[in-house]
């Protein structure tokens, strides 16, 4: 066992007693089936098949990283021209939510929601009866694992209700800063009952720490025909490492449509795990990734037509320059039953320099015969002839470069139902090309 | 307007251009025949500034400037347009943001102003319509799905909004047909101007007839082996290149 999934172990003796619901019976049985869960696996290395590519506990090491604490006071945002991610979503009318280092700073949170709108810290959602279900929820495949590690040590997040009928009347945003060297176990539970429907944005960045670990889970759970849209932007800081699970269920005829912005961090693993439990629903699960120096971007995604009639596609578009290295595990299961499936999983890497690396994995596993599915990845890099074409009208090289790396992405980009946040998403991507040749010029 | 002399070009080591001498002056035009393989494409490509195309020897001077000297944009910004044989489709970049960003990079290499949207449009609309270039052409990723004419006549299209001082035309007519052929040539006419100068490299005599030459030359194992004028190509027709094959 390395000495930072010993420091985990640590924390959670010392500090369980202070843990959020720490006075209800099932909770600290599940906290306590958790950890013991995670001692006994450890942190997921790369001799898992679920993280072949992604070697969790040897980035973090023989780091031992305390609880981040949640500062009072005044904290410093990054400047938006140097990082463009702090005014993402800024101009869209939206509820804000600031979490500093994974506990929500209420002084820099206000909002008034409409009515049938519940939105609380976790502690009090845990208390909530819609709640339970969602921290039970059961992820089959091995790298679901980790969430143990988050199960037992989650300290803060949202609770996000909403009754039947009801609709957020605009996105929430939830701004997670960073600033303070340490660890954060963020657990947000969103519930959308019958009909309801919701907007949720998240931005990840750094604001005065450097070398991190955040460690978030969201559990989605949507009600017949409720509608979940998702847009996340992960900059964190250049050391940090940021570890993400979505878990997702979805009755029939509901809709998700999760899309994920990676920019940042030194190593971030996304893992979606969408399972379809009524008829009819739908689940767009996509990304693009552009990374750069040794940064190391995973995305790991499960979609499991459990039912029939159900549709899901996954679009992942990653750049990758200097030595960075990108992957993409994905899975689309289609059980016996789940007839009149149409699955869809494609995963397109551009390769700017000669040290750059992709590793992708897509899998169907299907055991239905009456389906439509589909599954592709191309690796490539940019098409020299394309760039002397552009140039030869007299775009100079740098702006032929970011017209194709833009147009690559865009595809994308085009799956963000919400058209403002899809603008900000496409202008951040081309802020950061933009970034990046000053850095290699 | 253009002086080329003693120009040798080689690819892969492969010596294709032998001696070039050509001078075109400003409001000619010029057109260069020959058999497939003479180093017509390899004459253009080095005037655009393609990679892999060596000059061992020679120069080519463009308004008194050294051209070779010059990189790709540089050229494309001082008035140099080449109308490719096969032009590249660009998935995922809109025909009209392709001109948008050529035509202000362009202005801007030049210090001139940038066009705004709704100026750029206009422009854009008055060069599309002799052209038949429809607004779902503009709409569309650049050259991605086009049809053969689709892609010549977007070719023009850039260069009538491009406005170049010489233009290059390579194999313009093939993958044509004659119905094409004529909404592409009465595009080039209307550019022939005395400010203007224009190479048009074609295979066949065909082209000719509706873009009418001033100087003809033909071009057989990277030499220019013959110049004359425009009567120069109905010859060839009759006669074909067997001569200078040889």
């Amino acid at each position: 066992m390395t000495d930072a999934s010993r420091n985990f172990i640590e924390t959670y003796e010392r500090e369980r007693a202070a843990l959020p619901g720490a006075g209800l019976a099932w909770l600290g049985v599940r906290r306590a089936e958790a950890l013991k869960a995670f001692a006994e696996a450890g942190l997921p290395h790369r001799r898992l098949e679920d993280w072949r590519y992604t070697d969790l506990s040897r980035a973090l090491g023989n780091a031992t990283l305390s609880t981040a604490p949640l500062p009072d006071g005044a904290v410093v945002l990054p400047d938006a021209t140097k990082r463009p991610s702090v005014a993402a979503f800024h101009d869209i009318d939206r509820h804000v939510l600031v979490f500093v280092n994974g506990r929500l700073r209420s002084d820099l949170s206000g909002t008034k929601l409409p009515a049938g709108v519940t939105l609380m810290s976790l502690g009090d959602a845990l208390n909530s009866t819609w709640a339970r279900p969602l921290v039970e929820t059961k992820v089959e495949a091995q790298a679901g694992n980790v969430i143990a590690l988050n199960t037992a040590l989650m300290r803060d997040g949202i609770g996000l209700h909403i009754a039947r009928g009801a609709k957020l009347d605009r996105p929430l945003h939830l701004l997670f800063l960073a600033n303070d060297d340490g660890a954060s176990h963020v657990r947000n539970l969103v519930r959308l009952e019958e009909g309801a429907e919701a907007t949720i944005f998240e931005t990840h960045l750094d604001a005065g720490a450097k070398s991190y670990f955040a460690d978030h889970v969201a559990d989605v759970s949507l009600g017949k025909g409720a509608t979940l849209t998702h847009v996340k932007i992960q900059d964190e800081a250049a050391d940090a490492i940021h570890l993400a699970s979505l878990t997702a269920e979805l009755a029939a005829s509901s809709k998700l449509s999760s899309f994920s912005l990676t920019l940042g961090a030194k190593l971030s693993r996304n893992q979606s795990f969408v399972t379809f439990k009524g008829e009819g629903a739908e689940a767009h699960v996509n990304g693009a990734t552009a990374l750069s120096g040794a940064q190391h971007g995973d995305h790991f995604c499960i979609v499991d037509h459990a039912v029939p009639n159900c549709s899901s596609a996954t679009l992942f578009k990653t750049v990758l320059d200097g030595a960075s290295t990108g992957v993409f595990q994905g899975k689309v299961i289609v059980r016996p039953d789940a007839q009149k499936t149409d699955g869809r999983q494609m995963t397109n890497a551009l390769l700017l320099s000669r040290d750059a690396a992709m590793n992708a994995k897509p899998e169907l596993e299907i055991y239905a015969d009456d389906v439509q599915c589909a599954h592709g990845s191309t690796i490539g890099e940019l098409n020299r002839e394309a760039i002397f074409y552009l140039r030869s009208r007299g775009i100079d090289e740098p702006t032929a470069r970011q017209l194709l790396i833009s147009a690559f992405l865009d595809d994308a980009f085009e799956t963000v139902p919400h058209e403002a946040a899809r603008d900000d998403l496409r202008r951040l991507a081309e802020s950061w090309f933009e970034r990046h040749q000053e850095k290699t010029a | 307007m253009l002086e080329i002399k003693n120009l040798h070009v080689a690819v892969d080591g492969k010596e294709i251009l032998k001696g070039i001498d050509l001078t075109v002056e400003a409001g000619k035009v010029h057109a260069i025949m020959g058999p497939n393989g003479s180093g017509k494409s390899t004459l253009s490509y080095v005037l655009a500034g393609r990679d892999g195309y060596e000059v061992t020897e020679g120069s080519v001077t463009y308004k008194g400037r050294d051209l070779l000297a010059m990189n790709v944009d540089e050229r494309a910004a001082a008035g140099v347009f080449l109308a490719f044989q096969y032009p590249i489709e660009i998935p995922g970049v809109t025909t009209m943001t392709f001109l948008r960003t050529a035509l202000n990079a362009q202005r801007k290499a030049r210090g001139e102003d940038e066009l705004d949207a709704p100026r750029f449009l206009k422009l854009v609309r008055e060069k599309s319509k002799p052209l038949n270039v429809t607004d779902d052409m503009l709409k569309r990723a650049l050259n991605v799905g086009f049809s053969g004419g689709e892609k010549k006549r977007a070719e023009i299209l850039q260069m009538a909004l491009l406005e170049p001082s010489l233009a290059i035309l390579d194999e313009t007519d093939s993958g044509l047909d004659i119905d094409a052929l004529k909404v592409v040539a009465e595009g080039v006419n209307t550019l022939r101007s005395p400010e203007r100068a224009m190479v048009v490299i074609t295979h066949y005599q065909r082209l000719l007839d509706y873009i009418v030459p001033d100087v003809i030359h033909v071009l057989s194992k990277g030499r220019i082996v013959r110049t004359g004028g425009k009567e120069l190509a109905g010859e060839l027709e009759r006669t074909g290149y067997a001569e200078f094959a040889a």
